[in-house]
């Protein structure tokens, strides 16, 4: 572009203003050209055959030689192949630039994870033979030390208690995470990493039983270790009670299940079963007892045909007569009734009331009882059942009156567990035992040793001697 | 266009429940993880009201969950970390199947845990709601602090159970909380009251460990209740120090100097052995005053304006100010048979001085022949030495004063006595329309004196004769028995130290009885209005009736069938007294009659 233009003033003032008026195209050309050069290499030094290539084929493509014929590699080797190549997310990562360090005797860093070579392992115990590892390896010991006995005194914390849960505005209470309690990190940066202490989702009411029934219920005066007689005998009534209500149980269980068949010995079994087997099969016969025998030889049939006999007018109108009567009298009777009922009213209605009252009590007598049921029932949580609370049982011999010689036969760990499964806290469960898998041994069929081999061997043996 | 179909059970009580392996299905826990964090968060089973269809149809009973509950889990941070774990659990297992320990033991050094403090606050969000649920924690660590270290349960936790339990010992003897006791053969049963709630939890006897079978109670479970428990008294126990200005975790006061018997060596240890000896004070936080007296109770004007309601309360306050300072400035000794530790928590309870056998537990105070010692506990029926300067009594007499919240007349306590029968403090008061024997209510109330016993002695000289004659009679066979003899001699002796122990307490009583004679002795002006009693009486019947006219109906039956109830219980106590009456009646006609015809017999043989 040599046009010449009209020259004009311009300012300038500032190296904006210079940069904007003055032609400076061809010192950044230079300057361009100089950092592609950097980047890709000078041109001059490069080899004629990087940059050149002798084209002998043409415009042909290049055709596969017959003879090679190129197995397709199995996927699982196509993996391994791949795993070589750099992926393709991390080319990015990777220096393009021809640009040389500027620093000529950097340190080699190995990366995290690699293997420590065998010069290097050398060096080091060189190094160490020589003394000069020593204060660092001291150092990394003592480091290691400070790092576990850090970690132990972070996991004792959790028995420390050095927190008041319920003290209101600390900041471990409002939920800030230990690692922003710090003076310098600002109270909104805390709060904003706070969980919302309204829960999204409030804790659902706990079930009733849960919450209702006493943990630890007070004991019957009975189960003191010195009781006073009365009290015991009371307890004793009520241990006495409940055993005879788990006997009664048990019998009818026995009654209702074994007691209901009726016991056989084997050989009546034995002659049942022959002549079940044997119903219906012809019998040899036997005169003695054909019941036919003895009558006269007529036909007889099993069941005779049905006669359809017809009434005649006669015996039909007595009927239709008889019927007629019958209802007049009912009708009689029943008018007769609804006099005397206009009498008998007031009866009528006090037994109605009574009838009523007894109903409504019966009733209202009903649902206290079941009330009371559903008190004390225990709940069904799984398909085993709920331990009924057993009273304590003190026997009377073992009461000794003083605290020396106190025995207990209640477990109390037990009793804990099974008041947790009786409050609905827990499902009542049986334990399952593991059983202990029994290993049946067996030698190889080619490796058993038997007596004749043991004979062989020695005999072996002791010819070669 | 016919409205979709609505599927079954996607409303109403089939979507309400949930199976316990859909559950295990929605949250993506192994069961063992699913219980383990149920338990922390205290989310329970349910039963619904209409099984089969909780069920969605199926038959048989399945363990049910309800899905918000469910849900509610779902939001729970610790279910990664639950997660996280056992990525780090098949990394060890890894390790150990790889034979290589060395990580192995890295990784189970640096095994994480789970901090669960955050549960503990969003289950019991104040203080109190912590206190109501303390029963169940209290009996399972006092439990659990007795066990040794068990497979399914982690090592340090018997042993942090028993930290915990001997700090809130000492945050109930510092808050003097403890109200009643009971012995039974079960365990001991405490009550404290702590911030107006009630806590009553058991302590196992101590015995020694004896081995639990394996098939009666889930460890597994049971251990990972313990956890959230510990947890829980932890926190408890730092807030109960922190309101009794004492100093968490606790330390003794700098009156007790380690250097006097430096047994040990680790500091740590020796502190917290003097501290679980549990007969020294705790160290309190500088500045707070030592001596907090409670206020003396407000009367608020209520709506319904019991007069004697308020007077009971007021009653009640008085004795348990009384209680609080029962032992305050004596001096116990403990001898070995007795079982240490209950007996130091109770009287240290009270403000109670103790100490025992050097030999029997560290941290003993005094020695046995301290001459202050004002009680000595024992269990035995007789000791070679024993001191004059205190009373032999045993430690059933510690338990029934607490009871009755008063110091007992310790005669029937005494060393060798057959003890009265150890009653339970838990009895419902409110039923108090039961007939009593005499010898019982003499037994409750010191101040009753059974009537028939003063009678027989006014009632005719001749019977009065005659019952010392029988009495001397027996002092004359019991002769025969020389130690028996000693032995009562000695309690007569004790008996008449404690009287003049008691003669101080019922002096007061007899000059008041006198100024009142006195008074009534002195003239006095003239009252002008009379009041008829009788008339009085009658008008306040009256009143009373019509105020029983006022009764809702909705309430007439329920009012009705209590007074026949009153009615009722009242006839039967009368006529259990009056059977009573008869019986001792007859029995002392009988008595006189055979004393009699004795001295006719005699008077015939010797004439």
């Amino acid at each position: 572009m040599s046009v010449v233009k009209k020259k004009k003033r311009v300012s300038k003032k500032n190296k904006k203003a210079w940069g904007k008026y003055s032609d400076i195209r061809d010192v950044e050309e230079f300057l361009e050209d100089q950092r592609l050069e950097e980047r890709l290499g000078k041109f001059e030094t490069k080899p004629d055959s990087e940059l050149f290539v002798v084209d002998t084929g043409g415009d042909k493509a290049p055709e596969k030689k017959e003879g090679e014929d190129v197995k397709p590699l199995s996927r699982k080797l196509q993996k391994r192949a791949k795993l070589k190549e750099v992926p393709k997310c991390f080319e990015v990562l990777l220096p393009t630039s021809k640009v040389q360090d500027p620093n000529a005797k950097r340190n080699k860093v190995n990366p995290i994870g690699s293997k420590p070579t065998a010069l290097s392992k050398l060096t080091r115990q060189r190094q160490a033979k020589k003394g000069a590892l020593e204060k660092k390896l001291v150092e990394a010991k003592k480091n290691r030390k400070m790092a576990i006995d850090k970690k132990r005194k972070e996991k004792k914390v959790r028995q420390n208690f050095n927190l008041d849960l319920w003290g209101g505005d600390s900041p471990e209470v409002k939920g800030i995470p230990a690692t922003l309690v710090d003076e310098f990190i600002s109270p909104e940066a805390q709060l904003h990493n706070v969980l919302p202490t309204q829960r999204l989702r409030p804790k659902p009411p706990l079930a009733k039983t849960v919450v209702t029934r006493a943990a630890v219920e007070t004991p019957h005066p009975g189960v003191s270790y010195n009781p006073s007689y009365k009290e015991h005998q009371e307890l004793l009534q009520q241990v006495g009670a409940h055993e005879e209500k788990m006997m009664k149980k048990e019998a009818h269980l026995m009654r209702v299940t074994t007691g209901m068949f009726r016991r056989i010995t084997q050989q009546e079994k034995e002659n049942q079963w022959r002549e079940e087997m044997s119903a219906g099969l012809p019998q040899p016969h036997n005169p003695a007892d054909d019941p036919e025998s003895d009558t006269d030889n007529e036909y007889k049939a099993i069941n005779p045909p049905v006669k359809n006999k017809k009434k005649d007018h006669k015996a039909r109108r007595k009927q239709k007569e008889q019927l007629a009567e019958k209802e007049r009298l009912k009708r009689e009777k029943i008018d007769k009734k609804k006099i005397t009922d206009i009498y008998k009213l007031r009866q009528l209605r006090s037994s109605l009331r009574t009838r009523e009252q007894k109903q409504s009590e019966e009733r209202s007598k009903r649902a206290e009882k079941r009330a009371a049921a559903e008190a004390t029932a225990l709940p069904t949580l799984s398909a085993h059942k709920t331990p009924v609370k057993e009273p304590d049982f003190v026997d009377p011999k073992q009461l000794s009156g003083d605290l020396r010689n106190i025995k207990s036969t209640t477990n109390l760990l037990r009793d804990r567990f099974e008041s947790l499964q009786r409050r609905g806290a827990l499902a009542a469960s049986k334990i399952m035992m593991k059983k202990k898998r029994k290993l049946k041994s067996y030698f190889k069929p080619g490796h058993k040793v038997t007596e004749k081999d043991i004979e062989k061997y020695v005999t072996r043996s002791a010819g070669k001697k | 266009m016919v409205s979709k179909k609505k599927k079954k059970y996607s409303s109403g009580e089939g979507a309400q429940f949930m199976t316990r392996k859909a559950a295990l299905k929605k949250l993506q826990l192994s069961l063992k993880d699913f219980r383990r964090i149920c338990i922390l968060k205290g989310i329970y089973p349910r039963e619904p009201r209409n099984r089969k269809r909780a069920q969605k149809g199926a038959g048989g009973i399945k363990t049910l969950y309800h899905t918000k509950d469910i849900k509610f889990l779902l939001h729970e941070p610790i279910i990664w970390k639950l997660r996280e774990l056992k990525v780090y659990q098949q990394k060890i297992r890894r390790a150990r199947a790889m034979r290589e320990y060395k990580t192995m033991k890295k990784y189970l050094r640096d095994h994480p845990q789970i901090n669960i403090d955050h549960i503990v606050k969003e289950r019991y969000p104040t203080f109190v709601d912590a206190l109501r649920d303390l029963d169940d924690c209290l009996t399972l660590c006092f439990l659990f602090s007795t066990f040794p270290s068990l497979k399914k349960v982690p090592r340090d936790q018997s042993m942090l159970c028993r930290r915990l339990t001997v700090e809130f010992m000492h945050a109930v003897i510092a808050a003097k909380a403890l109200r009643k006791v009971f012995v039974s053969i079960k365990g001991y049963y405490y009550q404290v009251e702590l911030e107006g709630q009630t806590i009553t939890w058991i302590v196992p006897h101590h015995f020694s460990f004896q081995p639990q079978s394996k098939d009666e109670v889930d460890f597994k479970i049971m251990s990972t209740f313990v956890d959230f428990y510990t947890m829980m008294l932890g926190f408890v126990n730092f807030k109960l120090y922190h309101s009794l200005n004492l100093v968490y975790p606790p330390k003794l006061t700098s009156a007790f100097s380690a250097d006097t018997d430096k047994d040990l060596i680790d500091e740590h240890v020796y502190v917290a052995e003097r501290i679980a000896a549990m007969n020294m004070s705790l160290s309190r936080v500088e500045g707070a005053n030592d001596a907090e007296e409670l206020p003396e109770m407000d009367i608020f004007n209520t709506e319904d304006e019991d007069p004697q309601k308020l007077e009971e309360a007021k009653l009640e306050a008085e004795k348990v100010k009384k209680l609080k300072t029962m032992f305050k400035g004596l001096k116990f000794f403990i001898n070995r048979e007795v079982p240490r530790e209950p007996l130091v928590f109770i009287i240290r309870c009270f403000g109670g001085e103790v100490s025992w056998d050097r030999d029997h537990f560290v941290g003993a105070t005094f020695d046995e022949s301290d001459e202050s010692i004002a009680y000595h506990i024992v269990d035995r029926p007789s000791m070679d030495k024993q001191y004059l300067s205190r009373y032999y009594v045993q430690p059933q007499w510690v338990f029934d004063s607490v009871n009755a919240r008063t110091l007992l007349p310790i005669n029937q306590y005494l060393m060798g006595a057959v003890l009265p029968p150890h009653l339970s403090p838990f009895v419902d008061k409110t039923k108090d329309q039961v007939y009593i024997p005499p010898e019982e209510r003499a037994l409750n109330d010191p101040d009753f004196k059974p009537l028939d016993g003063n009678e027989s002695g006014t009632d005719i000289e001749e019977a009065s004769d005659e019952d010392k004659d029988d009495e001397e009679e027996a002092d004359s066979e019991e002769d025969g028995d020389a130690e028996a003899a000693l032995a009562k001699q000695y309690q007569q002796e004790v008996e008449e130290d404690s009287d003049s122990d008691e003669d101080d307490s019922v002096d007061p009583e007899k000059k008041k009885l006198a100024k009142e004679k006195k008074k009534a002795m002195a003239v006095t002006t003239g009252v002008p209005h009379k009041e008829h009693p009788y008339q009085k009486e009658i008008e306040d019947k009256q009143a009373f009736r019509l105020r029983e006219k006022l009764v809702r109906k909705k309430h007439r039956n329920l009012y009705k069938s209590m007074k026949a109830g009153q009615e009722k219980r009242k006839k039967e106590i009368w006529l259990l007294r009056k059977k009573r009456r008869l019986h001792d009646e007859k029995v002392k006609e009988d008595k006189k009659a055979e004393k009699r015809k004795q001295k006719v017999q005699a008077l015939e043989a010797s004439a």
